[in-house]
């Protein structure tokens, strides 16, 4: 290791972002806000994904056979059920055991013994894999032989669909714009470093450094950018989740809420990778552009 | 050493910088470009450390085709090079030793040579003194000399000088080409560029003469003026 080197290099790289110190807090700055709506975005899906899957896992549907399906029917939808790499499981369930579920349910409610014959069909009970699946299975089933009649929570199942659907563009969306606001304000701090600094890359193009070389200090000082936001968004989000995250429970008591399925510290790592490399990215495209011309 | 061969550089406004320009330099030799400003002396040097590329013709540079010349291969080229500027460029918040020593740190080189190599360039321009002084705390010979160690530092083959003695006063005009000659002696190929009649008038070296693109003389032992009427003269 030939330290002079790495420690011009240090200084070439203290230097630059020394220069500009405004520049430079606005672009952390910018950093931090985009971040910390970054990771509380990531952090409510996550916990709001949870919450969805909570309820979709106990959605099952009910494929109610024809009443004059034959035993052959029946073994035939048996296998084919098996057979779907979707359907997690299917139980056969008689309309005597049926009736009495429904009796088992209605205890005190209705009299059930008003019941002179059994009104219910036969019927399969089948649980997806993943409660996305559950409208194109209940599809499919519906079309099987023997099958009369097909029923699951669709309301509720296409609504939890679709809204988890919304707040996903939504976040992206979001997500995308802090983006590009993040990396237009750092490729601009980059710029004016790079300004500031023409007739050092001047001479040191004249003098046959490469172009890595003249490029280097200002994407890490796009990387420095960028983390130290990232830091400063963490810092942010960490204060947020021990200070409005207990009260916004408190808010909303009948939501079960559980921050425990948060992946901390891979959360926490992707704010720090998506902080230095929209910083280190836009750092570099916007030394190249000064390069080229 | 260096080669043109029917070079002509046609500007996008139209100008025509060099008009079928060819031209040999032997190595070693110490070549005095001249002619009025906007004849195409530095877009002539320009070609040769590929900072812009020829319409039409070839450049050969110490072997390199510098008219083809990828953008990925031209640090390599100016490695090469040493080039000075009549404004020094030097960088004001570094020291002497720090400019010089600048040019090796950018392309990468050892410690080790850079401590070897600086006190070297920094004693053949003989600024050994004021290694530690910055460049406003020079005058603008002692600037000048900086650039050339900066230029000589990373032991070109090649010294290429545009207009080096143009912002410099009659004393320091000599110092700075009884340098140049002194680094020729060494073996380094000198080309300058300059439209001072003095100096070219008393060195006595091989002179080429650049009229609206157009080499129109090429002398040994020429004088800035030679082969031109007497009222042209006067006019200089």
């Amino acid at each position: 290791m030939d330290w002079g080197r790495v420690k011009f290099f240090l200084g070439e790289v203290g230097r630059s972002f020394t220069r500009n110190t405004v520049m430079q807090i606005t672009a952390i700055g910018t950093v931090a806000v985009m971040v910390t709506v970054l990771g509380a975005f990531l952090f409510v899906r996550t916990t709001l994904a949870d919450l969805g899957n909570g309820v979709l896992e106990q959605i099952e549907i009910s494929a109610y056979l024809k009443p004059n399906a034959t035993p052959q029917q029946i073994g035939a939808l048996r296998a084919a059920f098996k057979a779907d790499p979707r359907i997690a499981s299917a139980e056969f369930i008689p309309k005597s055991e049926g009736l009495k579920e429904l009796r088992e349910r209605m205890r005190g409610v209705v009299d059930t013994s008003l019941l002179t014959e059994n009104p219910l069909p036969d019927k399969f009970r089948i649980r997806a894999r993943s409660p996305e699946m559950v409208p194109a299975v209940a599809a499919d089933v519906r079309r099987l032989n023997g099958i009369d009649n097909v029923v699951y929570g669709q309301a509720v199942v296409e609504r939890l669909l679709r809204l988890g659907i919304v707040l996903r563009r939504i976040g992206m969306v979001l997500i995308g714009v802090f983006l590009v606001v993040a990396g237009i304000i750092i490729s601009n701090t980059t710029r004016l470093a790079v300004y500031a600094r023409r007739r050092e890359i001047a001479i040191m193009q004249l003098v046959g450094a490469t172009n890595l070389y003249v490029r280097m200090p200002f994407i890490c000082e796009g990387l420095i950018d960028g983390l130290i936001g990232s830091v400063a968004a963490i810092v942010l989000l960490a204060v947020a989740r021990a200070t409005v995250w207990p009260r916004m429970l408190e808010a909303l008591p009948f939501v079960q809420f559980n921050a425990a399925v948060v992946d901390v510290p891979s959360l926490l790592l992707q704010l720090l990778l998506v902080g230095g490399i929209v910083g280190a990215l836009a750092a570099w495209v916007s030394v190249g552009r000064y390069l080229q011309t | 050493m260096i080669s043109l061969r029917g070079v002509s550089l046609l500007y996008p406004n139209g100008v025509r910088a060099l008009d079928d320009v060819s031209l040999e330099i032997a190595k070693g030799e110490f070549i005095f470009l001249v002619g009025h400003s906007g004849t195409g002396k530095s877009s002539l040097l320009r070609l040769l450390y590929r900072e812009t590329r020829p319409t039409t013709g070839e450049i050969t540079v110490d072997g390199i085709r510098v008219d083809r010349l990828p953008s990925m291969r031209v640090p390599a080229l100016r490695r090469h090079l040493g080039v000075v500027f009549q404004d020094f460029k030097l960088l004001p918040d570094k020291t002497v030793w720090e400019n010089v020593a600048f040019a090796m740190q950018v392309t990468g080189a050892p410690t080790k040579d850079i401590m070897r190599q600086v006190p070297r360039a920094l004693d053949l321009v003989g600024l050994s003194h004021r290694s530690r002084m910055y460049p406003d705390e020079l005058s603008g010979g002692e600037q000048q000399r900086t650039a050339i160690a900066r230029a000589l530092v990373n032991n070109p083959k090649i010294l290429l000088c545009d207009e080096p003695t143009g912002n410099l006063d009659p004393a320091n005009t000599t110092e700075i080409v009884d340098l140049l000659l002194r680094i020729n002696l060494k073996g380094t190929t000198v080309v300058v560029a300059t439209h001072n009649q003095a100096v070219v008038d008393r060195m006595r070296r091989r002179v080429v003469r650049l009229d609206d693109g157009k080499i129109t003389t090429d002398k040994e032992r020429g004088y800035y003026y030679l082969g031109l009427g007497q009222g042209q003269v006067l006019s200089g």
